[in-house]
């Protein structure tokens, strides 16, 4: 029993619900408040990681919490093993410096926004810290609910439609999740995660087929995966920046977690590969990220861009993840890292600089790069970044994929790697190339052009914003120097993914 | 069998509301029709006979039917009737920002 799970979860919860309660008192506190509710959940973060050290070194740590003190196959419990560590942990730093953004961003007349974002915290560390199927399918369902009123945050016709566009998808998903969960019940006659994957080989085969199909479905949805991929351009574009980074950044990071948790430790894996499936998981992700890059290649506004960008990312990931080896997790999983650093700082940095423009087409990025020359540095060395060159993490984390790639054998999936890099390079450049441009001041044209417009900042508070945009840009370098930080969080998840009797054996002590 | 059948048809009218039909308000119906039949698929699938429990079983483990797929259903149900009411406060924001409803004014939701 440890209760500080229970407090990653119970933390933003209850901050969720005492916003309001502030408001009421006086809406300046709010931000305070707010702040002093991160720094509790981080230092409960920390605090994990310092007290169980050496079982993480040595790749052996579980802690769970029973909620309400039934017993492990009866009540739901809450587990922490080296892979939900990772994720929890990588979730609640990267959520802490959002929220510090959004302090200075959303401004202080918003406690609809905080009660969401926290909503959606607790939301996301529930569905990575549970051990309970069903509570899972509850939390993702949250998600949805707590993530398609922030996308339509800015209440104008785009984002009403891409809210509509993504709840009708979660919808979809999410039902085939619950078909899943309720049918490993039928056959099984249990939700916990450890009893089900005890138990899952010895049902009958038409029933896996069919189990393991309908959570397929599900996470294709949920990742925004090749025939099902049309929500996400537009629902990550649509948003306010920081919900952008919060949906692209990290949000699809958690549903990579369930994809993992359910397809390696609950569905057995190997049942996968027996059928075949998994040669179709990777051909399908290879070309939902070739999709993705060409799509991203045409798109004339910077966030649709990211966006595409983002499924050409989460496809090379599933692929590297569903080649079940070694080399292919540690890739997949240092890609994880590098695409949440990566792409959330470059949705923050847009962010900020397109606040001095009307629009985010590419017409209005001519000569941005001038408003604010440090947040455009940034910019540059993030794209950079993702293209893959040397000194930042992305080039470490395509490098590792590649070797993946190529140590299984499947030289598809290294073409596309380096595919995807070449392209990368161009559909940055352009924005790049045509932020530097300098724009001519006629006379006549007085009134319009970016440097006519005087400076009208909306941020609350600008130091705050830039100081997040530097720290990730100085996180993205300094990882990507000393990216062997991440090999023993990473080398003690892998044995519990390969092989799934490790987590059953801690839980239900078989 | 019955109830994979009933189950079969709710899916394809569903399928045909979400897929063809070009009005928002038809495919939430679409959707909830989906929804209902997959709780419905559950609910008759778990139908196996017995009493019920806690009301006419009084010793233990005597032909009770099993409660929890309902109970998770019911879950379900609540989700379910949560994201309807969101989808349909969604459409009535855009009906006021576009003046419609219908998909084939609204070019937006297609790309």
């Amino acid at each position: 029993m440890n209760l500080n799970i229970l407090l990653l979860i119970l933390i933003p919860l209850f901050t969720a619900f005492m916003i309001p309660l502030i408001d009421l008192i006086h809406k300046s506190i709010r931000k305070y408040f707010v702040f002093i509710s991160i720094n509790i959940e981080a230092f409960v973060a920390i605090r994990i990681i310092i007290n169980n050290f050496d079982k993480i070194k040595s790749s052996n740590l579980f802690l769970d919490y029973h909620l309400g003190g039934w017993i492990t196959p009866y009540g739901i419990n809450l587990i922490m093993d080296p892979v939900a560590l990772f994720f929890s942990t990588l979730i609640t730093f990267s959520l802490y410096f959002i929220i510090v953004y959004s302090i200075g961003f959303i401004g202080h007349h918003e406690g609809k926004y905080y009660v969401l974002l926290f909503l959606i915290f607790a939301a996301m560390q529930g569905t990575i810290l549970t051990g309970d199927l069903f509570n899972m399918y509850v939390f993702i369902e949250l998600i949805a609910v707590t993530s398609s009123p922030l996308v339509a945050f800015k209440r104008d016709q785009n984002s009403t439609e891409a809210s509509i566009k993504y709840l009708i998808y979660s919808i979809i998903g999410g039902l085939f999740f619950f078909i899943g969960v309720i049918f490993i019940y039928f056959s099984v006659g249990s939700l916990n995660m450890a009893e089900v994957a005890a138990n899952f080989g010895n049902i009958g085969f038409r029933m896996q087929l069919f189990i393991i199909s309908t959570f397929l479905i599900s996470f294709l949805i949920k990742l925004g995966i090749f025939p099902f991929h049309f929500w996400l351009p537009k629902a990550h574009s649509a948003c306010p920046s920081s919900i952008s980074a919060l949906l692209s950044g990290v949000l699809l990071k958690v549903y990579l977690y369930t994809f993992i948790r359910i397809l390696w430790t609950v569905l057995d894996y190997k049942i996968i590969v027996d059928i075949g499936l998994d040669s179709f998981i990777i051909y399908l992700s290879l070309f939902s990220s070739l999709l993705g890059h060409i799509f991203a290649l045409q798109a004339d506004d910077i966030k649709r861009m990211l966006a595409f960008s983002t499924i050409g990312h989460i496809g090379m990931i599933t692929a590297a993840i569903a080649l079940n080896t070694e080399a292919g997790f540690y890739g997949a999983m240092l890609h994880i890292i590098a695409h949440l650093l990566m792409k959330s700082g470059l949705f923050l940095g847009v962010g900020y600089l397109i606040n001095y423009v009307s629009g985010h087409k590419i017409e209005d990025f001519t000569g941005i790069a001038y408003r604010h020359k440090g947040i455009f540095i940034s910019i540059i060395v993030f794209s950079f970044g993702m293209i893959g060159i040397p000194p930042i993490i992305g080039f470490m984390s395509k490098w590792y994929i590649l070797l993946g790639f190529l140590e299984s054998n499947s030289y598809l999936g290294a073409a596309l790697v380096i595919v995807g890099s070449l392209t990368a390079v161009i559909y940055y450049m352009r924005y790049i190339a045509r932020a530097v441009q300098k724009v001519k001041v006629e006379p006549g044209l007085k009134n319009r052009g970016i440097f006519n417009k005087p400076i009208i900042s909306t941020f609350y508070r600008e130091r705050t914003v830039t100081l997040v945009i530097y720290l990730f840009t100085l996180l993205v370098i300094v990882t990507g120097i000393g990216f062997k930080v991440f090999d023993m969080p990473i080398n003690a998840m892998i044995p519990e993914l390969i092989d799934s009797q490790k987590y059953i054996k801690h839980i239900i002590g078989l | 069998m019955i109830n994979n059948l009933v189950f079969v048809i709710l899916v394809f009218v569903s399928s045909y509301a979400i897929y063809v039909k070009r009005n928002l308000i038809k495919i939430v119906i679409g959707l909830s029709i989906f929804e209902a039949g997959v709780f419905y698929w559950v609910i008759s699938t778990n139908d196996k006979g017995g009493k019920l429990p806690f009301y006419q079983v009084t010793r233990k483990g005597l032909d009770m039917v099993d409660a929890i797929p309902q109970a998770l259903t019911l879950t379900g149900i609540v989700i379910g009737a949560s994201t309807t009411a969101l989808l349909l406060t969604f459409i009535i924001e855009l009906d006021k920002f576009t003046g419609t409803h219908n998909l084939d004014n609204l070019k937006g939701l297609d790309d």
